[in-house]
């Protein structure tokens, strides 16, 4: 089991965020969380890669617990999540090659990466990653001049160059037009497929989760209320994760 | 290595090597001022406690200061506004009169407000007319250029088709242009006002009126508890005047939206502020300026001394620049590292909140003190000498760099540092992709402008002996050897312009 996620709980000042999230990836699965705005998928997915301690519960990663550990031995856990974020979280004043170059900092010697000494193989690989997320022409211009759906698809160049194991999604798409979605998230069932790696993937779009997940997880108010393949995802359950069937997005 | 890197590198190599110069020029020692550092802190001493009773004596010159201040600025603010349109490559005034007024506009951008100060008071007497006078002139350099910028970089859609519709220029343009520029222009004036206040504290070193004057007096007396009076008054005056002019910015900027009639009382206590500080100026003193003086500075003044302008030797005219330029680069360098650590201190994003509001207060009274003053204090330690004034330079940076620089720090997005750190990425890594790249444009624009800025300060440096072009030009000002002044005028014109077009060609390169 890649990763496995017991009794989280979160609240912020009185609102619970995550109130017993419990579930398990396998390695080479690719899972969608959906729930309405305010479900706490955001939450979820920063407990998991370790930017949010949770208030009780626990994240394990491969059997190792990254909420007890710290300081280098939690950065050798978290060096292997990506993390697609849906504010993109990038740097806006540097190119997007080196805002997908950053993904190597934890791998490289101290010297090196202070002075951002990547070197021509990681060069040309971030290169390669922004050209198959269809930004090519890109690839030196600096963040602050590009779209919101381009600047997402940074976003996603940068959490592929770690070559992680478990990929976090957080709305990966949801910048971008139907079908440059459509294409990116093709790219990453490509990848997952190919490389093996694990993608958890927040969604607004259920189409598109049903489209592309082995399985799919419903959260509502902090709990999961769903967790099952997509033929599962009858109206009824839709209903009882969106509240009413009007509410479907 | 990539052909970025290594043009960044040999970027990095040049800074590093023009530095390297600039202290060998200016003599940079700092074993020297290490050596001697007690001597920094008895004079300070000396002003502590200030004498109190010597208060009531200095509401007089504290209020003509004030009032050359704002009657400057408003003035040459006023005069600004319609100068600018003519200056501006968008409107189609006549080429050559653009052109002349560019170049006046340059020309008179190269001179402190001490040495323009200076001038006045031949032409004017001694007395605030000429201090007043001479930050007219100042203020309206420097407005004229930053709104013929700001209008250039304006849309004028509306201008224009107000134009279409038969509206004659003049009213076209302040009916369309004016409010569009009106936020930029009215913080830029305020801007202005705070540092007139700094420049007409010092203007009495020269004459011209103002509590510079007694701060002269009272420092060559020894006076030190008097001294140290003036210098809380002028700590107080700064605090008020930084104060209302941080709300007024913010109110022009509509960061903080006021009711119409608290607009218009705004505008009526500062049209009487105004009246009041102009009706009550003093006139000029015209009893010493005679014809005669008047023509032989004329007809000199167009007949500089190309002897000494072209004179290669440590006593010419181009070591002397090239020391008042080395002067100003190693002061900006040096105030950038004092500057640096008190913006992180007074971040009130980073420290805790007394810390900050601490470092605050702290920045404030160094920028409060008259620049002449740190050289007096450095002159006991260092002694005369260009190294004497990088330091004074040095510690006058401090006030405008760690200001831009706790700006910039306010504005950091900390979102990227948070994904690398969830990436498994050390601190300190963090801070160098992930802060510094945001910090780093702002940084150098601010280093840049100061710069600019220390040029103009070194040129009166010489004043109390720091070293630079200052001393041999007020010398050859106050001997009446007009030829020689105005070869050295022209050399500083030519300096300013040169260094103008650097770091224009500086800030395209980088993009800031
Ligand atoms: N840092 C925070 N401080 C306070 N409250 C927070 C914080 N982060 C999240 N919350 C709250 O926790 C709840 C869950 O937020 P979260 O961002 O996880 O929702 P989400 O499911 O990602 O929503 P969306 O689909 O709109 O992105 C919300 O009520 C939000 O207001
Ligand atoms: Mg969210």
């Amino acid at each position: 089991m890649l990763l496995s996620v017991q009794n989280l709980h979160k609240t912020f000042g009185s609102v619970a965020a995550l109130s017993g999230v419990e579930f398990a990836l396998n390695a080479g699965e690719f899972v969608s969380v959906i729930g309405p705005s305010g479900a706490g998928k955001t939450t979820l997915m920063r407990v998991i890669n370790g930017a949010v301690a949770p208030d009780a519960g626990e994240v394990l990663l491969s059997g190792a617990s990254l909420t007890a550990a710290r300081g280098r031995a939690k950065r050798r856990l978290q060096a292997g999540i990506g993390t697609v974020y849906q504010d993109f979280a990038l740097v806006e004043t540097v190119s997007c090659r080196q805002n997908v170059l950053t993904a190597c900092l934890p791998d490289m010697a101290f010297f090196p990466a202070v002075c951002g000494a990547y070197g021509k193989d990681r060069r040309d690989e971030a290169a390669a990653l922004l050209d198959r997320v269809g930004l090519s022409d890109k690839t030196d211009a600096p963040v602050k001049t590009l779209s919101g759906g381009q600047k997402q698809r940074v976003s996603i160049a940068r959490a592929l160059m770690r070559r992680p194991d478990l990929l976090l999604a957080d709305e990966p798409v949801a910048s971008l037009d139907p079908v440059t979605g459509q294409q990116i998230l093709a790219l990453l069932r490509d990848i997952q497929q190919t490389r093996g790696l694990t993608v958890l993937m927040n969604s607004h779009n259920v189409e598109f989760s049903k489209i592309f997940s082995d399985r799919i997880i419903g959260l509502a108010s902090g709990q999961v209320v769903f967790d099952g393949p997509p033929a599962a995802l009858t109206d009824a359950v839709l209903a009882a994760i969106y509240g009413s069937p009007e509410a479907q997005p | 290595m990539t052909r970025a890197g290594k043009k960044r590198l040999a970027g990095a190599a040049l800074v590093l090597l023009l530095l390297l110069a600039a202290a060998w020029v200016t003599d940079c020692d700092p074993a020297l001022l290490w050596a001697r550092r007690g001597h920094l802190t008895d004079l300070t001493g000396a002003m502590f406690p200030p004498d109190w009773g010597f208060f009531p004596k200095l509401a007089a010159p504290l209020w003509a200061t004030f009032q050359m201040s704002v009657t400057g600025t408003v003035l040459g603010a006023a005069l600004a506004l319609p100068a600018a349109p003519l200056c501006a490559g968008s409107f189609h005034a006549p080429a050559v009169l653009r052109h002349i007024l560019r170049a006046i506009i340059q020309i008179t951008r190269s001179f402190p407000a001490l040495i323009l100060a200076l001038m006045a008071t031949f032409l004017f007497g001694l007395g605030t007319f000429a201090g007043t006078v001479a930050l007219t002139v100042y203020t309206f350099a420097i407005m004229t250029r930053l709104t013929y910028e700001d209008i250039e970089a304006a849309p004028l859609s509306a201008y224009r088709a107000l134009r279409a519709m038969g509206a004659a220029p003049a009213p076209a343009y302040f009916r369309a242009v004016v409010p569009a520029i009106a936020p930029s222009y009215l913080s830029n004036g305020l801007y202005l006002l705070e540092t007139n206040v700094r420049h007409s504290a010092i203007l009495g070193y020269v004459g011209a009126g103002g509590i510079g004057l007694l701060l002269n007096e009272k420092m060559s007396w020894l006076e030190y508890g008097k001294v140290g009076m003036i210098l809380l008054s002028l700590f107080a005056v700064t605090c008020v005047i930084e104060t209302v002019n941080g709300a007024l910015t913010r109110m022009v900027r509509e960061e903080q939206s006021l009711p119409p009639f608290a607009k218009r009382g705004l505008l009526f206590t500062g049209a009487v502020l105004f009246t009041v500080c102009a009706v009550t100026a003093a006139p000029p003193d015209v009893s010493h300026t005679s014809a005669q003086m008047v023509r032989s500075l004329l007809s000199d003044f167009v007949r500089p001394d190309w002897g000494f302008f072209f004179d290669l030797s440590a006593a010419g005219l181009g070591w002397l620049l090239l020391e008042t330029a080395a002067i100003a680069l190693a002061g900006t360098c040096a105030g950038t590292v004092l500057a640096l650590p008190l913006a992180f201190l007074s971040a009130g994003r980073l420290v805790p909140r007394p810390v900050a509001g601490l470092f605050r207060v702290v920045i404030m009274a160094v920028r409060s003190v008259p620049f002449l003053i740190y050289g007096l204090i450095f002159i006991r330690a260092t002694g005369p000498g260009a190294f004497t004034g990088a330091l004074t330079l040095a510690v006058c940076s401090v006030g405008l760099l760690s200001k831009r620089f706790l700006e910039a720090i306010d504005a950091l997005d900390f979102r990227a540092y948070h994904a690398l750190a969830s990436m498994g990425v050390p601190p300190l890594l963090r801070v160098r992709h992930a802060v510094l790249p945001q910090l780093a444009p702002i940084l150098a624009s601010a280093v840049l402008y100061r710069f600019d800025v220390n040029l103009r300060e070194a040129a009166v440096l010489g004043l109390v002996g720091a070293g630079g072009i200052g001393a041999p030009l007020i010398f050859a000002m106050n001997q009446y050897d007009w030829s020689t002044a105005s070869s050295i005028c022209l050399g500083l014109i030519l300096l300013v312009w040169a260094v103008d077009g650097l770091s224009g060609k500086l800030r395209k390169k980088l993009d800031i």
